[in-house]
């Protein structure tokens, strides 16, 4: 019940150097596994221009954090982060449902697609180009 | 942001065109040819390339929907099918909060 995947995404201050973010995030990592989270994935993706003022910063750097966790250890981890410094905007994202619920469509269109090229004979393969 | 590609796609763009072009069809009856101006059916473009998840992360996947202003168009404009707009929808308000995307433009 407990085994559901969080994406963390979160913007840090972009006058920290390099290293100081690198902090935050194990920083962050630390707070989830103290919870029961379990890493599964870490991405920087460096600084990039906001596309709106952040507590007055026009920039920030991203680190998305992907956890395998309980909700609990999300609503702590919320919490954590809204009262760490550096940490000037977050976003957490539930994403295992709706990544299985993909994975079992693109399953069944692939089944459907056999399906129908197996009744049409030698069908065309090529259905895909079609819609280009 | 990387708004500025989407002057040479946007399937919205021709199928509206066409609707106006209906209404000259009536026009085009003298000419005693084709009366209806051939409309391009809009496909959903999710649908089409078999995205069955839209991340808020793929800014540049998004972005093509979402005009330089930041505002989400109605279905009408791409002829993105109702389930796909509802996932949309929800993928550019996660992208706004995190600042990916502009709320409004200023």
């Amino acid at each position: 019940m407990s085994d559901r995947t969080y994406e963390i995404l979160f913007i840090a201050d972009p006058n920290l150097g390099e290293p100081e973010v690198d902090a935050l995030a194990t920083l962050v990592q630390g707070y989830a596994e103290k919870d029961g989270g379990k890493l599964q994935r870490a991405e920087k993706w460096g600084k990039k221009r906001l596309a709106y003022d952040v507590r007055r910063h026009r920039e920030g750097s991203y680190v998305l954090l992907v956890v395998e966790g309980s909700g609990a250890m999300v609503k702590e981890v919320e919490r954590r982060l809204k009262v760490t410094d550096g940490i000037i905007r977050f976003l957490t994202v539930r994403v295992d449902e709706e990544l299985r619920k993909a994975e079992r469509r693109k399953a069944q269109r692939a089944l459907g697609e056999e399906k129908r090229r197996g009744r049409a004979g030698h069908a065309p393969a090529g259905d895909s180009e079609v819609q280009q | 942001m990387n708004g500025d590609d989407r002057g040479s796609r946007g399937p919205g763009r021709p199928g509206s065109g066409g609707r106006g072009g209906g209404a000259g069809g009536g026009g085009a009856k003298e000419g005693g040819g084709k009366r209806y101006f051939f409309r391009r059916r809009k496909v959903c473009k999710f649908c089409a390339d078999k995205i069955d998840y839209i991340d808020y992360k793929d800014v540049k996947l998004i972005s093509q929907f979402v005009p330089e202003r930041g505002k989400i168009l109605p279905r009408r404009m791409f002829g993105t099918c109702a389930e796909h707009q509802r996932k949309l929808t929800e993928a550019v308000n996660r992208a706004r909060h995190i600042a990916l995307l502009p709320y409004a433009a200023d």
